[in-house]
């Protein structure tokens, strides 16, 4: 990155089906314990859909009657995840300078649950008078902008929605910005929360999730496994809270490490089936930018959906990058679904757990590895190394966006 | 219940105030309640009584008391009351 700031990760704050706190998540990764559970028997005979990873939320614990009947389940999420994010950081936001604090936020679907409810009332009971909050609550920023009216943040905002790499361009793009000196800290992350019937519908509809395991419905999401049958959607979120090195440590802050690398391409093959040069591109990107060897990035925390075509792709473009260096991978969706929009978000958290302390996820349920996907596979149970100097998450999209992360011990 | 109570006690729940403690002539904004919020409000109210409140009618409304008056109004005009 040259003579730009470096920046440091100092609070990360999560909402996930593996639990609500960061400590949750990874004490449930290293287990390694399983999110994904059977849906209700009436949805899933509408849908289609037999499993999901859902969060076990109770609104009412962080927001009154009133706040949560106006925030789309996205949006608190959101706020929520933020706002355990900015109290691990220690960042005194009524000390900082709030016009120089931002929030660079990601989701795919945004308000899935409030434009279903409107759709519902429109077609389903031929009610033509829409909520007029429905427009504010479904819009896609809603869920950032939430965080920042929590909090005050007045300083650069931004949303994607590139499907499943949103968050993981939502951090990488802070991560910029903060470079550039444009500001302090940025909350920077994702959510998503769609698991309603009209949108699994439309998922079911693209043939390419996952039947319910008939002995252990926990099982159903089996990346890079011969017996792997698609992915399983989830829904949550994630916020880190990025600075500006120096900031950080004027501060005294705890740094977890440094979001140091970056990489962001475009297929521009196809809309869904993906490709290799184009994730490969995006890996050697982010190398390049934080300015290191394949050799020194100790664990790959993989996009690994469980797709027939997508995983051995992306074990072909891993291969391609690290060539003989065989650094371990895994896809810790087996454990959390598919967040979408907040994937590369959570899954760089998870990917911390190997930077922090040497303790690298599995993919659950890995058993008969694809002989098509040949990596180092971290299988079945957590393994420990000696801390890396670096780890690395891949989110690759709909759409043909690639978004790779890297992020550093020093 | 009054109209009036049954308006205060819909308001003390969106918005998370004492029912007790709201003075009908009191100002929205006073309140709390912003023009967005209110709308909201109002869509609620419209579906708990069963009335309709026209825009030039709803611009009118700057007090829980004036709110009455309209919801009253609009209930006598369909013989409910």
């Amino acid at each position: 990155m040259g003579s730009a700031r470096r920046v440091a990760i100092t609070g990360i704050g999560i909402v996930s089906p593996l639990g609500q706190s960061l400590d949750e998540f990874h004490a449930a990764l290293q287990a390694p314990r399983s999110g994904v559970v059977r849906l209700p028997e009436e949805i899933a005979k509408r849908t289609g859909i037999q499993v999901a990873a859902s969060v076990d939320w109770d609104a009412s614990r962080h927001f009154s009657a009133g706040e949560a009947a106006n925030t789309d389940r996205v949006a608190q999420f959101a706020v929520v995840a933020a706002t355990q994010a900015l109290t691990a950081s220690g960042l005194d936001l009524a000390g900082a300078d709030r016009d120089r604090v931002g929030v660079y936020w990601g989701t795919g679907m945004g308000g899935a649950t409030t434009l279903e409810a409107s759709y519902e009332r429109v077609y389903g009971k031929n009610d033509w008078r829409a909520r007029p909050l429905t427009v504010v609550m479904a819009m896609n920023n809603a869920a950032g902008s939430n965080v920042a009216l929590k909090h005050g943040l007045r300083g650069p905002f931004a949303n994607f929605s590139t499907a499943c790499s949103s968050s993981a361009m939502a951090l990488g793009e802070a991560m910029r910005t903060i470079a550039a000196g444009r500001a302090d800290a940025i909350v920077a992350g994702g959510s998503e929360a769609l698991l309603v019937p009209g949108t699994l519908s439309a998922w079911y509809a693209l043939r390419t999730m996952a039947p319910a395991d008939p002995e252990d419905p926990a099982a159903s999401c089996k990346p890079f496994d011969k017996r792997r049958s698609g992915l399983v959607l989830g829904e949550g979120a994630a916020a880190f809270i990025l600075e500006d090195e120096s900031y950080a440590r004027s501060r005294g802050a705890r740094i977890h490490g440094y979001l140091s690398g970056y990489g962001n391409t475009c297929d521009a093959a196809h809309l869904s089936r993906p490709d290799r040069s184009g994730q490969a591109r995006a890996m050697r990107q982010a190398l390049a930018e934080a300015d290191l060897p394949p050799e020194s990035i100790g664990y790959v925390n993989a996009h690994g959906t469980a797709t027939a075509v997508g995983d051995v792709v992306e074990c072909e473009a891993i291969s391609e990058v690290f060539g003989a260096s065989a650094v371990p991978v895994s896809s810790t969706k087996s454990m959390h679904g598919h967040l979408l929009g907040g994937a590369g978000a959570l899954e760089m958290a998870a990917a911390l757990l190997a930077l922090e302390q040497g303790i690298l996820p599995p993919t659950a349920h890995l058993e008969q590895p694809d002989p098509a996907c040949t990596v180092r596979h971290v299988a079945r149970n957590a393994e420990r190394i000696a801390p890396p100097r670096a780890v690395m998450s891949n989110s690759f999209a709909f759409g043909g966006s690639n978004v790779v992360l890297v992020a550093s011990r020093d | 219940m009054s109209t009036l109570d049954r308006i205060k006690d819909l308001a003390a729940k969106e918005f998370s105030i004492d029912a007790a403690g709201l003075d009908p002539a009191a100002p929205l904004d006073t309140l709390g309640i912003d023009s967005l919020s209110f709308i909201e409000f109002m869509f609620k109210i419209e579906e708990e009584f069963g009335v309709s409140v026209s825009d030039e009618d709803l611009r009118s409304i700057k007090t829980l008391g004036d709110l009455e008056r309209h919801v009253a109004a609009a209930l006598a005009a369909a013989g409910k009351t």
